[in-house]
């Protein structure tokens, strides 16, 4: 069964073309991750399937909703780590929590209890009561991990899962992040290192300017086969690129 | 100037004006400085022709600009964090020190020049050709209006380089914060017992003066900018504050904020700099300059003037800056990640204007009734149209700028659009409170009805600007 699906979605700034008929099937259970160099369109298909931005053309639907006529219903079932979004400012973690909560009826019980486990997993607990203005990029990160988490949802999409964090609580996240696929949940995360991708993804869509061009399960690969090799041919080479040679007079 | 400083005043400059045009309707923006010569002009035949002094429009001008000082100059300092709250995720030169090999010192001593010239150029200049029309009627010279730019720039300067000077100070822990309390003090002290600090600031140079008061009037500018620079402490970094879980205790007392997006709007409110004194703060500023323009009016016409209707009209005025502050720490975009509409996220920020905004002008309406007296009719009266016109000033700024307010100030457009809907409901509101005093009971009924009906029209008007912003936020 699909839990997201895109049909020949579109989406343009101005001149630019964010999205140029992105066609993607998303079944129930599989960590995908959408890998792209900046400016593929990773974020703006984000910013669709979760209601945050209107398409030009073209449908779209996570758990049965369309997120283009029924947004607030869909970010009703899904959680969302934007890149961007930092913690409101002038709440203690411990308030945002409770704010998310009452947003999302999660009964007070229920969230104490979570709340401490993810301030434990993601070791964060001495900060529960710090203004989210003087809490570091790190710090915002994690809570901003735990929100989208904070309700359990069977779908969520993350932009750039790892940012900010330090190696351990990158494992930790990854291990959680894989955790949370074998318990039947979907994932959608955005990113553009290869190697994240490749390490904890059940799949892998290669996106470039706003289509899909490379559709990988990294599990069923072959030995000679690499993402890295996959998103080179399809994206362009570092051969491509050639270092200028110092040229006479300069130091 | 070394080419280094050349380039970062150049790339400042041109920093502070995109910043500006991207806030305030892009190009629209260049016509501005046009719109402010206008409005100064306007304001200053209009003050001028009912008989307000010029040297007391000429002392307003110069307290704006020291005012306008004051709140400009904490801009180098206080930081990306605090910007980003409204400006989203800027980085700006001033705050690059960490990674250009350029001192944190140099870049503010660059910020500092670069306030001077800009601010000077786009606003200071054409408020001081605003005061044309004095010239025209005879009331000042044409040497007054460069003399005014110099003295309002000055002015200016002052505020910036007391906000730089007291930052400064407060960077070097508890010595410094003392240093700055017995300076604050020293100055109260000496201004009770009488010195006169206008003649030792630059607009005391307005008339002429010898090159002793000069020197005297401009010698605090550099000093209090060297002291600023000198003693600001480059590694300074703010404790990190803590609070208790007040989340969930404001929410149980407000039964009608089942989804908290009302608390949180609340908090933003008293948690930034200011804390709900702020608010308190900017409705006694309208309430002071209430009470003034009603005193001249009176002065003017020489009829008292109905304390009801005229308070009321003109105090429902702090609706909008109400609305600034509770609109100020946060955007649109930051709800989208939750089950909320935009129609939930406003409908929050008017609910957050009823609890902040309405108690607030209400209290210093009922502060000017029973300071002033006033007829019990007109003060019910007065009351209805206090609240009416400011739920109508919500609405109408709802529907013109959304979750922008800030907007108003620097678009030309806008800030037309926003003036012609005050216009239409203050001005009859005015007449009829400041010159047809004692009201008659058929002009109190007809004010009742009609401020019920523009408190619902402002209603009807964020409603139904909900859908064109759902839209807006989402293209």
């Amino acid at each position: 069964m699909s839990a997201i699906r895109t049909e020949k979605l579109r989406k343009t700034y101005g001149d630019v073309t964010a999205l140029a008929d992105l066609t993607l099937d998303i079944e129930a259970g599989e960590l995908f991750g959408a890998l792209g160099p900046n400016g593929a369109g990773k974020t703006t298909t984000i910013g669709i399937l979760t209601g945050q931005l209107q398409p030009d053309s073209g449908t779209a639907s996570v758990l049965g909703h369309d997120p283009v006529a029924e947004p607030v219903e869909t970010r009703r079932h899904v959680g969302i780590l934007p890149e961007q979004e930092s913690p409101p400012s002038f709440m203690t973690p411990r308030e945002y929590f409770d704010f998310v909560a009452t947003v999302r009826d999660v009964p007070a019980d229920v969230v104490e209890e979570r709340v401490e486990q993810w301030a434990q997993r993601l070791s964060f607990a001495e900060k529960l009561d710090t203004l989210s203005s003087d809490l570091s990029r790190g710090q915002q990160q994690k809570v901003m991990i735990t929100q989208a988490f904070l309700h359990e949802p069977e779908v969520v999409f993350i932009d750039e899962p790892l940012a900010n964090l330090d190696p351990i609580v990158q494992e930790r996240v990854k291990r959680y992040l894989q955790d949370y696929r074998e318990r039947g949940n979907t994932l959608f995360i955005s990113t553009h290192h290869i190697e994240v991708a490749e390490e904890i993804c059940s799949r892998v869509g290669i996106v470039y300017d706003g289509r899909l061009i490379a559709d990988r399960r990294p599990a069923e690969m072959d030995d000679e086969e690499s993402l890295l090799d996959t998103f080179v041919a399809n994206v362009g080479s570092d051969e491509e690129w050639t270092e200028p040679t110092a040229t006479a007079g300069d130091d | 100037m070394t080419s280094l400083n050349r380039r970062l005043f150049v790339e400042m400059l041109r920093e502070e004006w995109r910043l500006h045009s991207e806030l305030f309707g892009g190009s629209r923006f260049a016509g501005f400085p046009v719109f402010v010569a206008l409005l100064t002009s306007g304001a200053v035949y209009l003050l001028t022709t009912t008989g307000t002094e010029i040297g007391a429009i000429l002392a307003g001008v110069h307290g704006l600009a020291l005012f306008f000082g004051l709140r400009t100059g904490s801009t180098g300092f206080v930081g990306q964090d605090a910007m980003r709250d409204v400006l989203g995720d800027a980085t700006m030169l001033v705050f690059s020190a960490r990674t250009l090999p350029v001192s944190q010192r140099r870049l503010l001593s660059v910020f500092l020049l670069k306030d001077a010239v800009y601010y000077a150029v786009l606003f200071l200049l054409p408020i001081a050709v605003g005061f044309t029309p004095a010239v025209a009627s005879g009331d000042l010279t044409l040497l007054a209006i460069p003399t005014a730019w110099a003295t309002t720039t000055a002015m200016f300067l002052l505020g910036v380089t007391i906000t730089f000077a007291a930052i400064g100070l407060s960077t070097r822990g508890a010595s410094g914060r003392l240093l700055l309390l017995g300076l604050a003090a020293g100055a109260g002290l000496a201004f009770v017992s009488g010195v006169d600090f206008v003649q030792f600031t630059p607009y005391g140079l307005f008339d002429g003066a010898t090159l002793p008061e000069v020197v005297v009037a401009l010698a605090p500018i550099p000093l209090l900018a060297v002291i600023g620079i000198a003693v600001y402490d480059t590694s300074y970094e703010r404790a990190a504050r803590t609070a208790g879980r007040t989340f969930p205790r404001w929410q149980a007392r407000l039964p009608f904020d089942a989804d908290g997006l009302t608390v949180k709007t609340l908090l933003d409110v008293q948690r930034s700099s200011g804390g709900l004194g702020k608010v308190l703060f900017s409705g006694g500023i309208l309430f002071a300059v209430s009470w003034l323009l009603i005193d001249l009016a009176e002065t003017i016409t020489g009829l008292e003037p109905s304390t009801g209707i005229s308070f009321g009209a003109i105090l429902a005025l702090s609706a909008f800056t109400t609305y600034n502050w509770i609109t100020m720490y946060d955007d649109v975009a930051s709800y989208q990640l939750y089950p909320v509409s935009v129609a939930d996220a406003v409908r929050a920020k008017f609910r957050a204007f009823l609890v902040l905004g309405i108690p607030t002008c209400v209290g210093y309406f009922l502060l000017a009734v029973v300071w002033q007296g006033a007829r019990l009719p007109e003060a019910v009266v007065g009351l209805v149209l206090l609240v009416g016109v400011a739920l109508y000033l919500f609405g109408v700024t709802v529907a013109l700028a959304g979750f922008d307010p800030n907007e108003f100030l620097f678009d030309t457009v806008l800030f037309a659009g926003f003036g012609a809907a005050l216009a239409v409901v203050l001005v009859p509101i005015l007449i009829v409170g400041l010159v047809l005093a004692p009201v008659s009971t058929g002009l109190l009924v007809a004010l009742g009805v009609g401020g019920v009906l523009v408190g619902g029209i402002g209603i009807a008007l964020y409603r139904r600007s909900v859908p064109k912003w759902e839209r807006h936020y989402r293209r």
